[in-house]
């Protein structure tokens, strides 16, 4: 027995310690919508160097672009470049300058119609991993962005905050596997759930009998207690009905570009 | 102590590359796992009670920069550094494709517990399905990463420090390959 012992003792105490882990993670579920120490730590450390790098890595890419273009006008002249140059770098940064004012008159316009207190914040990082959905911003609990407030922008909704510290804050994205939103279908009224499944969304839960079109708008039912009522989720895709079951399989092209995400907002107030 | 706080500075680097870095270059979802190479090299080349005490605490650091599932990252992360000990005394770690191979064996394991824990602990929904499309992705990113990493790290030490070795790369270089 001893013997026995001896020889599968690093198997055994690996296992064990492996099923330990797996208990605390399914223990620590249960506070899954709160941030913990750790969280709040790296969130408060890697938070300034992203932004700060978030800064620099889309000023180079910018200057690195340009530079890039006009090098195929080499070939023209020295002259032509020279001026060609300086009147692209004009133009791009007021086509920079041009874009961003139109994002944010979007965004003010978009928050002039909520009754909710809203908060900009800038989107400075994403998930570090490729199997989940989540963005950082630079706004946090010293702003009042705590978690379970939902995040919007002019095209719809984003997703809500999962994680806040101090000065930085991070949203799950709709998109997200974890994710489910209450929603209907703003022409018939038929309700039903939109989940997340990495790029594109399902909407669950929608009787076999309810009319859906391709194209149609999905929106925030606001039955969940997280979303105001009427905020655009996207547009369906497809639509399956089989012969047998109560449901429809539906999939959702969400309406907000979530790879160019830029400048958000976050609703204050939750609804409920 | 002096070699776990590299491991840290290495880990930090990693997730700030993950998180600001290749977004930008990638355009995309997608991103090598840079965490879990470092976590698989640890496994060839730490003891395992320190270095599957560091590899916890980076898997649960990790959970504040990815996903939403507190203890899952340090679930998946010690998983993957025990199975490559579990094999270290039964292969030749002296050889650089080992690393590579490794890494990739990795990725599958991760994505094994980790569809495995959210499967039946959390609420999502038909994550097989979904994790399972981007598996081939993400192992050929981790492959050319992990790659890249080797051929970067060795030139590195060859060129700046070429009388000294950094902890277990003697072993993944070529040159001392039989």
């Amino acid at each position: 027995m001893w013997e026995w012992w001896r020889k599968n003792k690093p198997l055994l105490l690996g296992g064990v310690l492996l099923l330990v882990a797996l208990l605390w993670y399914s223990v620590n579920l249960r506070q899954q919508d709160e941030t913990n120490f750790l969280e709040n730590v790296v969130l408060r450390v890697t938070g300034p160097i992203q932004s700060g790098l978030d800064e620099m890595i889309n000023g180079t890419a910018d200057t690195w672009g340009h530079y890039l273009y006009l090098i195929d006008t080499a070939e023209d002249n020295r002259q032509l470049i020279d001026e060609n140059r300086t009147l692209r770098a004009v133009l791009t940064e007021s086509d920079e300058v041009r874009l961003e004012n139109e994002r944010l008159r979007r965004l003010l316009e978009f928050k002039e119609t909520q009754e909710i207190a809203t908060l900009p914040a800038l989107v400075i990082a994403e998930d570090a991993s490729s199997w989940f959905r989540t963005v950082t911003i630079d706004k946090g609990s010293d702003q009042g962005v705590t978690e379970g407030l939902p995040v919007v922008v002019a095209e719809g909704v984003v997703g809500r905050v999962v994680r806040s510290s101090p000065r930085y804050s991070r949203v799950l994205l709709i998109t997200d596997a974890s994710s489910a939103v209450a929603s209907l279908l703003q022409d018939n009224r038929a309700r039903g759930v939109c989940r997340g499944q990495g790029e594109q969304l399902v909407f669950d839960f929608v009787l076999r009998l309810e009319d859906v079109k391709i194209g149609d708008r999905v929106v925030t039912s606001g039955m969940g207690g997280i979303f105001p009522k009427g905020l655009v989720i996207g547009q369906i895709k497809s639509v399956v009905r089989q012969e047998f079951g109560l449901f429809q399989e539906i999939k959702v092209d969400p309406a907000v570009d979530f790879s160019h995400l830029e400048e958000v907002l976050v609703l204050l107030r939750s609804p409920q | 102590m002096s070699r776990t706080l590299i491991y840290l500075a290495m880990a930090g680097v990693a997730v700030v590359l993950q998180t600001v870095v290749f977004p930008v270059l990638l355009q995309g979802y997608y991103k090598p796992d840079l965490l879990l190479i470092l976590v698989v090299y640890l496994g060839l080349h730490e003891e395992s009670r320190r270095g599957g005490l560091l590899v916890y605490l980076l898997g649960w650091a990790y959970d504040g920069v990815a996903g939403g599932y507190p203890g899952l990252n340090g679930f998946v992360l010690f998983g993957v550094f025990l199975a490559v000990r579990g094999i270290v005394s039964r292969v030749n770690t002296e050889s650089s494709p080992l690393l590579l191979l490794l890494v990739l064996a990795g990725t599958a394991l991760q994505f094994v517990m980790m569809a495995f824990a959210l499967d039946f602990f959390s609420q999502t929904t038909q994550i097989w399905s979904q994790m399972t499309w981007q598996l081939p992705v993400q192992l050929m990113l981790n492959f050319i990463a992990a790659l890249i990493l080797l051929r970067l790290v060795l030139w590195l030490q060859r060129t700046f420090m070429p009388r000294k070795t950094l902890p277990g790369l003697r072993k993944l270089d070529s040159r001392y390959e039989s």
